[in-house]
């Protein structure tokens, strides 16, 4: 099976980490991933803030060329992920006239809702050599995979859970908690440093409080909001993983092919703790 | 705005609210002002003017007071109090929508080093197709005033020790990628002439 892959600036960029373990984990599915070639940017809060036009049609190149492809859509990054479909959505209903042909029969997923569906559930399942016992996350999802319901088609958008049944599927011990579509501060450091820190040490506060051994997210911001508050502040509370990383870790026929480097906050030793990565 | 401040309506009065649905599409006459919203709202306490106040001020015509505020550049889009209006106000797109008004008014933006960032990204984007981190960043602190206050804020350094350990840690790269495509954003950008 074969997906259009959309990667986004930040899979390039800071978290070119979770896209090399998107790749990986759904290569372990028997999913390919082609990645859309000469993608451009989605155009993220800025092309929101400041041009609504482009905000609708900088994203419709990418979505022209997964059509041409004949695949449907991949979005990792859920800032890319809601941009497309609210840019397919507006031009579905006329507002704008993309100037690259599209159609609009392209389907666009977020990776967790297309690995939650009952077919790959089995697969994981089936498939983990390791699994993550005596692991204990909390999911996070942030907002922009889950909000407006309307167009990302969430139903249970107040309390999403398909990073969850990934997680149990893989093993984890999954907590419930009610911060899971709170707001991490999104780019508000770029000019309010303060405010960002304060809503990323507000959710790593109560993920401590509710007893997890670390934050599993699927976004590069809020993973790397979560993660550089730490850094930042010198205050180590929790890793914080992309779900991808430990889907690798519980599938892969050795876990060596993936580091955590790439972490500001070191996650090694917790999984050394729990016996699920030896270096 | 003082609690018990009396607001009139202007004379932008109706214009504005037809402006506002119009462009939006929303109907802010279905606000009752549950203030849901602003209750859900992260951000709301470094707001000037709250989520359902905003709603309130687009009715009495506040076009200047709204433009110029705090709230529309320190709003984080993140969609709490849309998902939580009983009325489906669409409070978030009303705020963004005004956020874009304000970016081509002559009211200087409250948030001014937000507003340099998205100027700069939208920048580097037409560019190159995509943002390169630290072209991002160097392009931002190199516009006029914002290194010298990072400096005296004592922000800089941070910044800096935390984009040295990024590079360390294999997550930022100096050498921009390009899409090919670039040249095709630019053509679109100059058809839309700022829309
Ligand atoms: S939640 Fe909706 S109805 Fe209530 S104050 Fe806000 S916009 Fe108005
Ligand atoms: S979208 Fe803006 S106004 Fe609405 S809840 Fe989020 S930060 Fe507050």
């Amino acid at each position: 099976m074969e997906l259009a892959y959309y990667p986004g600036c930040s899979l390039e960029g800071t978290a070119n980490d979770y896209g090399r373990s998107v790749v990986e984990a759904f290569g372990l599915l028997g999913i390919k991933l082609r990645e859309i070639p000469d993608w451009t940017c989605c155009g993220s809060t800025a092309a929101h803030s400041l041009s609504e036009a482009m905000t609708i049609l900088l994203p419709s190149k990418n979505i022209s060329i997964a059509e041409e492809m004949g695949l449907d859509l991949l979005a990792p990054c859920p800032m890319c992920y809601n941009r497309l479909v609210y840019s397919l959505d507006r031009i579905k209903r006329g507002l704008e006239d993309s100037p690259w042909p599209l159609t609009g029969q392209v389907s666009i997923y977020d990776p967790t809702r297309f690995l939650s569906q009952q077919e790959f559930l089995r697969r994981i399942r089936e498939g983990v050599k390791r699994p993550l016992k005596d692991l204990r996350v909390v999911c996070y999802y942030g907002c922009q995979m889950v909000r407006p319901p309307k167009l990302t088609g969430f139903k249970e958008f107040q309390n999403p859970t398909t990073m969850d049944k990934i997680l149990e599927a893989l093993g984890a011990t999954v907590l419930d908690w009610s911060y899971k579509t709170i707001c991490c501060g999104a780019s508000i450091k770029m000019g309010r440093k303060e405010i960002g820190l304060s809503l990323s040490f507000k959710l790593l506060m109560k993920a401590v409080e509710f007893g997890a051994d670390a934050i599993v997210v699927s976004c590069p911001l809020c993973q790397f909001n979560l993660d550089s508050a730490q850094f930042e502040t010198g205050k180590n509370l929790l890793p914080v993983f992309y779900f991808t990383e430990l889907m690798i870790l519980a599938l892969a026929d050795s876990a060596v092919s993936i580091n955590f480097k790439s972490h500001l906050v070191d996650p090694s030793p917790l999984l050394i703790e729990k016996r699920l990565y030896n270096l | 705005m003082e609690a018990g401040q009396l607001l009139e309506i202007t004379e932008q009065g109706n214009r504005f609210l037809s402006q506002i649905e119009g462009e939006t599409g929303i109907n802010l006459g279905a606000c009752y002002q549950c203030e849901r919203c602003t209750n859900s709202c992260p951000v709301a306490e470094f707001m000037d003017i709250k989520p359902h106040q905003v709603i309130r001020f687009v009715q009495l015509g506040q076009r200047s007071r709204l433009l110029g505020s705090r709230t529309i550049w320190v709003c984080l889009s993140c969609e709490m109090c849309s998902a939580h209006c009983p009325n489906e106000v669409g409070v978030a797109e009303v705020i963004i929508h005004l956020r874009n008004l304000a970016a081509r008014s002559p009211y200087p933006a409250h948030e001014k080093e937000l507003e340099i960032f998205y100027r700069k990204f939208m920048g580097e984007l037409t560019r190159f197709g995509r943002i390169n981190e630290i072209w991002l960043m160097t392009s931002m602190n190199m516009s006029p005033g914002i290194l010298i206050k990072k400096v005296k804020d004592g922000s800089f350094l941070p910044e800096l020790k935390l984009g040295l350990e990024l590079v360390k840690r294999g997550r930022l790269h100096f050498w921009p990628k390009k899409s090919k495509a670039a040249k095709e954003l630019r053509r679109l950008q100059e058809k839309l002439k700022g829309r």
